[in-house]
């Protein structure tokens, strides 16, 4: 599918470079070609491929194996992009949100969009014509935008955040509170202790479909015998 | 049955499931803006329903369970905008007033069962709308034409998915939590607590797929910060929480020069 969104977005360029039909159309038979990487980090790969397409056209590098550049760039792109932007970006962006949350700020689903797209919109316009300017070099890429150093601060981030939830978390109720009160030390603690457990259960192979289902029945057991 | 999927109800079923085949298509089809996270999609739906604390607490929940289930490569995760617009959408329609949290606990527990269902679903769909990039291949005169066809036939058949889930497991959702109320009074307190122990499961995911030990030394550290700063020194929340941030920043800069 994403092939057909490339060629989609290409389509304007090729229209005005190739003026002649048969050379539009077996161009645009190239683009269709497979095609798969992080949808975001696609703009580098388009906005490199617009200028090389545009050399090949002007005859300053009538050679250039665009096939072969695109096919190049998509697994490593696909690879950085999906631990960039799903593997610490919006986690970040969530865990922050879901902060908010707990402090009592209803807008914050409005916070966890503009966190996230301010950043992400900004990135994608961004490679697009980072892409054109140095016709595909992945490692300039890196090296602008310091995508591993980044993503490594987002996760450590991340991971602070729920540090600090979890720690107020024993208090938290689904009515929805303006304020929502601390719990005391112990409660902090059995609320540590209990995620670390889930932590544990989950690296022993626990998927979290079965987690939840194996709570339930703890919940039901315990409402049963009329612990809660 | 008949009084409680009258008129209104079955408007309120079918808008839902046009604007929830429309979000979902954020999801994968079109822009990618995030509106499809449950953190968002679930509280619109709370919004647009009479019952945002619902959208809210099913939001935030789902999203903490799902957010790091990631699409790489040809893997199709489980589809979490469906389940946070589903349950919002079954604890509002099934309740009179705001749903409870048995009620709220039931419909999450409901969209988790369906979760194997709508990841069929999406494959299948995938997998039909991967087939239409040949389309536009076999036109050999209006290429551009084929691929502008192409797409909003991708594009309507994401929404069609979701559309047709949306009619059949709401209302037998609806059906399911009306159930609920007739049963023994320990399952409604068990679903309650059920609903408060989410939270937690979805913390220890995230932490269990950002970092690679059980007990991290940055997730040590947030929880030493919230424990001194708001339990001991009794300081507000946001700055609880903005000290986590800046201690954690801190910690890698400091790592990163030493």
């Amino acid at each position: 599918m994403q092939s057909l969104g490339f060629s989609y977005a290409i389509e304007p360029v090729l229209k005005k470079l190739y003026p002649d039909p048969g050379e539009y159309e077996s161009r645009m038979r190239l683009h269709l070609e497979y095609f798969n990487t992080q949808p975001y980090l696609a703009s580098f790969i388009l906005g490199a491929t617009v200028r090389l397409e545009q050399d090949r056209a002007q005859g300053k590098n009538p050679v250039a194996d665009i096939r072969n550049i695109k096919t190049s760039l998509m697994a490593p792109l696909g690879a950085l992009g999906d631990s960039y932007f799903w593997g610490a970006l919006r986690p970040f962006a969530a865990i922050t949100a879901t902060a908010l949350l707990f402090t009592g700020w209803w807008w914050a689903p409005l916070f966890f969009l503009i966190l996230f797209n301010f950043w992400h919109i900004r990135l994608r316009a961004s490679v697009l014509f980072w892409g054109y300017v140095n016709s595909g070099d992945p490692v300039d890429l890196m090296d602008r935008y310091r995508f591993t150093k980044m993503a490594k601060l987002f996760k450590v981030l991340s991971l602070s955040l729920v540090g600090g939830i979890a720690a107020i978390l024993p208090a938290w109720s689904t009515t929805f509170r303006p304020l929502v009160p601390l719990p005391g030390l112990f409660l902090a603690f059995a609320g540590m202790l209990l995620m670390l457990l889930f932590i544990v259960l989950l690296r022993k192979g626990g998927s979290p479909v079965k987690l939840m289902l194996g709570l339930v029945i703890v919940c039901l057991g315990l409402a049963f015998l009329g612990v809660v | 049955m008949m009084t409680l999927f009258d008129v209104h109800m079955i408007l309120a079923i079918l808008g839902i499931a046009c604007i929830g085949g429309l979000i979902g298509l954020d999801r994968t089809a079109a822009g990618q803006f995030m509106i499809s996270e449950p953190i968002v999609s679930g509280p619109l739906t709370g919004w647009i329903l009479g019952d945002i604390g619902a959208g809210i607490v099913i939001g935030t929940v789902l999203e903490l369970i799902w957010v790091l289930d990631i699409p790489i490569g040809t893997f199709v995760p489980a589809d979490s905008t469906f389940s946070a617009i589903c349950a919002t959408a079954i604890a509002a329609l099934g309740s009179t007033g705001a749903a409870g949290p048995s009620t709220i606990g039931f419909c999450i527990l409901l969209t988790t069962v369906m979760v194997p269902c709508t990841m069929m679903a999406d494959t299948i769909v995938r997998k039909r709308n991967a087939r239409l990039a040949d389309v536009p291949c076999a036109s050999l005169i209006l290429v551009y034409a084929g691929i502008t066809r192409a797409h909003l036939k991708g594009l309507f058949f994401f929404f069609l998915k979701s559309f047709i889930l949306f009619l059949i497991l709401v209302p037998a959702g609806i059906l399911a939590v009306q159930g609920l109320h007739q049963l023994p009074g320990f399952i409604q307190r068990g679903m309650a607590f059920f609903v408060t122990m989410l939270p937690l499961l979805g913390m220890a995911i995230i932490a269990s797929k950002l970092s690679t030990t059980v007990l991290d030394g940055f997730l040590l550290m947030g929880f030493s910060v919230a424990v001194v700063a708001g339990t001991l020194l009794q300081a507000p929340l946001i700055l609880v929480f903005l000290l986590v941030l800046a201690v954690g920043w801190l910690l890698v800069r400091y790592r990163d020069q030493a």
